[in-house]
């Protein structure tokens, strides 16, 4: 048992030859033995570069029984990968005394030679009695070493592998970086290690780190008492985007273990982190402060002092530090009087590393002079929040000058970006204020709005007049519709104008009284009666007399005295 | 008494006349200068000086012309096509300053539509360039006449026709000037990428970039700040320098951030 231990340590732990890229070694499943037993001879090649075979070495007091039977195994650990072949031989002991597996040689790599105690009988446990299997037997269940050899392999036992996240710190600030290190920690040799679900980092910006650099038997550690072998297998720095209590979830991965032998298929294994939560405490709220979290420098620099006007200076900003500038995207605002400042191009240079994220953020701007004369670039403030001194402070450039000399810029000399000449060349400018001076002034739409209803109001005060003045009309004694009136007048009117006959002229009269006046009651004897009477009397006359003279004047005479009686009594 | 003021209205009367000639042709020689300036490429000056001329009154189309030509040259097209939309609403008949309109509006790449999010406005530019207020008001009159006429003379028809007719024309033309007054006020986004906000502070969180040009309907303002809705329908708060207004001249002091 001590040797298969034995064994499987080797196994995490690769001999290192020197310089050469492959290694090879050589063992035995035990050094004592009966000359009825058989031992399990077992060279292995790791590394790249090595024969394709090795020979079988020198055997004093063995004969080979079985094998060789070939197995290559891939190892996966802290990232690396490791290929190692192995070829496995059954030996018999000839005679009681001592015997030896001579020097392994593959290329320039040696494995040294085994001494094996050889004595009498039998000194492997017996073979326990396997049960049968009742419909025969299975050709791929059973392992043909285990009759080779007359012993059962032990079955597998859980093998002591697992997985933790650790994080840096368990409380910080919005943007503060937190470590993340997932960490496997085994006594068994592991051959692969991937996902089964990969972690989800709500509430955080994430950043993949390099792994570290660690020996490859990884480090020591004991977890419940148990010595262990840790290798970290995942970092990652996580910027908190929002406060609060965070949870970063559980994380499963599933862990390869290799074969122990030809026919061993090897075991995965699952092991599932524990939940990780983090407080987050928010950042203050300060005007002007747009995220940045650490530790900053600001300096800005013109890449010339003195320019002609119509060219363009190049106004840089740099902040340089540690912290999550990689996510502040928008620069302190940049305002030059008498220049056009244009929209800046950033320039990054992160590095990325457990204490966050160091390098600066540049952003460039044009600055173009419009007028002659020094310009002052004022002192740029750059805010962030200081962690350490738990406030926000500011990183304030000096001021800088720019002089502008000239004044004879030619219109199209400055091409700003995003600029369209309108019109081209010179300016198309107009020579003439000319002022809009209109005759009559506007007069708005409020106010046409109010002249309007001033107008409809007077035609509505027109027309209740019109209304009023026929009820007292009615009261008055006028039965007339007006409508009537206004046609009777319009007749009598018409009937007064000249070229008409006596008859036609007479007959419109005739028409005119009757729509006024109606068929008066012969009982009637009040003046008007009277009145439309004589009138319509002399109308019949005028109309049936013989034509014996001009009766225009007449008629018009007629046709005065008729609307006067109309306007008075109708 | 009543005799001495009548000398002092006569004086001020004769006087008038002078003080405005003065005043225009101190207009003339600020405009000539800002032209100058222009014209050597000191756009900045050029343009202060065009907005003193306007915030003192002596807006007109060529101003506002030149203030875009100048605004153009710098680079700030939306700038310039506020002021030739400023221009347009004061001379609605101009056809170059619509021609210029169209042509920045291409250059900022945008559609016809985003720099008319107000129908209505489009009423009350028509009524400005036709003069239908005055043409409206003068046939209501007409027709009210008439309608008197019409009154005092009953026989007569004609006066009848004459007010109806005059009375629907006149209700037609004043109908545009009266729709003009319901559109929303609107300005321009002058500055590109200006920051659609969600209070109208500083610290306020943006919401939204504004398009350089854009014609937004102002549905409250707000001291230095203008409750705006962009055209995909998102309502925030936009700092006065980055929206100029088209119904009202600029102020003699320009708002800063």
């Amino acid at each position: 048992m001590a040797g298969a231990a034995f064994v499987t340590g080797l196994a995490l732990l690769p001999t290192v030859a020197g310089a050469a890229s492959y290694s090879v070694r050589s063992e035995v499943d035990a050094t004592r033995v009966g000359v009825e037993d058989q031992i399990q001879l077992t060279i292995t090649m790791e590394g790249s570069g090595g024969p394709d075979t090795v020979a079988l070495p020198a055997l004093t007091n063995l004969r080979v029984v079985g094998g060789p039977y070939e197995s290559t195994q891939v190892s996966i650990i802290n990232g690396r990968m490791t290929q190692a072949r192995s070829w496995t031989y059954a030996l018999q002991p000839q005679a009681e005394g001592r015997a030896e597996v001579g020097t392994v040689t593959a290329g320039e790599e040696t494995a040294p030679a085994i001494a094996i105690d050889v004595v009498a009988g039998s000194v492997r446990p017996p073979q326990p009695q396997r049960r049968r299997d009742p419909f025969g037997m299975d050709p791929f269940g059973r392992d043909p070493f285990e009759e080779l050899l007359g012993r059962r392999r032990e079955p597998r036992a859980e093998p002591k592998v697992l997985i933790e996240a650790a994080p840096s710190r368990r409380s910080l600030r919005v943007g503060e970086p937190l470590l993340l290190t997932y960490n496997l920690y085994t006594q068994v040799a592991v051959s692969d290690l991937n996902f089964k679900e990969a972690p989800q980092f709500a509430g955080f910006w994430t950043e993949e780190l390099e792994r570290p650099q660690t020996p490859p038997s990884g480090e020591a550690a004991t977890r419940e008492g148990e010595p262990y072998r840790r290798f970290p297998v995942l970092r990652k720095l996580l910027f908190p985007t929002r406060a609060g209590t965070l949870t970063i979830p559980a994380a499963t991965f599933r862990i390869g273990l290799p074969a122990r032998g030809f026919f061993d298929e090897g075991q995965v294994v699952e092991r599932t982190t524990r939940p990780v939560t983090v407080t987050v405490e928010p950042l203050p709220a300060v005007p002007g402060f747009t995220g940045a979290v650490g530790r900053f420098q600001a300096r800005a620099t013109l890449d010339r002092e003195t320019l002609p006007l119509g060219d363009a200076a190049l106004l840089r900003l740099r902040v340089e530090g540690t912290g999550n500038l990689k996510w502040v995207d928008r620069p302190p605002p940049v305002e030059v009087a008498g220049a056009k400042v244009y929209p800046p191009q950033v320039k990054s240079d992160f590095d990325v590393t457990p204490q966050g994220i160091r390098g600066s953020r540049t952003w460039e701007f044009v600055v173009v002079p419009e007028t002659t004369g020094t310009l002052e670039v004022p002192p740029l403030r750059f805010s962030y929040f200081d962690p350490k001194a738990e406030k926000v402070v500011a990183a304030e450039t000096t001021p800088l000058s720019l002089r502008v000399e000239g004044g004879t810029v030619a219109a199209g000399a400055v091409a700003p970006p995003g600029a369209v000449a309108a019109g081209g060349g010179a300016l198309p400018l107009r020579a003439d204020l000319d002022p809009s001076v209109l005759a009559v002034p506007s007069l708005g739409g409020r106010t046409v709005a109010a002249l309007a209803a001033l107008v409809l109001l007077g035609h509505a005060g027109l027309w209740g007049a019109g209304l009023v003045r026929g009820a007292f009309r009615r009261v008055g004694g006028h039965t007339t519709p007006v409508r009537s009136v206004r046609a009777a007048l319009r007749d009598i009117e018409r009937a007064g104008r000249p070229g008409m006959t006596k008859e036609q002229a007479a007959a419109l009269l005739d028409k005119g009284l009757h729509e006024a006046f109606g068929d008066l009651d012969d009982g009637d004897g009040s003046e008007k009666a009277r009145a439309v009477r004589a009138l319509l009397s002399e109308v019949h006359f005028v109309r049936y007399a013989p034509q014996l003279g001009d009766y225009s004047e007449t008629l018009r005479d007629l046709a005065a005295r008729a609307g006067a009686a109309v306007r008075r009594w109708a | 008494m009543r005799s001495g003021l009548r000398l002092g209205a006569l004086v001020l009367g004769l006087l008038a006349p002078l003080v405005s000639g003065a005043r225009a042709a101190t207009a003339d020689a600020r405009f000539d200068e800002a032209n100058d300036l222009a014209r050597s490429g000191d756009y900045p000056k050029a343009i202060s000086l065009y907005r003193e001329l306007a915030a003192s009154g002596d807006e007109s189309a060529s101003l506002y012309w030149n203030w875009a030509q100048a605004a153009s040259s710098r680079g700030d097209q939306g700038e310039a096509l506020w002021a030739l939309l400023r221009a347009r609403e004061l001379d609605p008949g101009d056809r170059a300053v619509r021609r210029d309109v169209e042509a920045v509006r291409e250059s900022l790449n945008l559609d016809p539509a985003e720099i008319a999010p107000e129908p209505l406005a489009a009423a009350a530019r028509i009524a400005r360039r036709f003069r239908l207020d005055v043409l409206g008001m003068a046939l209501l009159v007409l027709s009210l006449a008439a309608h008197v006429l019409a009154r005092l003379r009953p026989g007569s028809r004609w006066p009848v026709s004459l007010a109806w007719v005059a009375f629907s024309l006149g209700v037609l033309a004043a109908a545009a000037p009266i729709a003009g007054t319901l559109a929303r006020p609107t300005g321009t986004v002058i500055r590109r990428g200006a920051p659609l906000l969600d209070a109208a502070s500083p610290s306020a969180e943006p919401i939204g970039s504004l398009r350089e040009g854009e014609v937004v309907p102002i549905l409250e303002p707000g001291g230095s700040w203008l409750r705006i809705e962009d055209a995909s329908g998102a309502r925030g708060w936009a700092h006065v320098a980055d929206v100029r207004r088209l119904d009202v001249p600029p102020d003699h002091e320009w708002p800063e951030r």
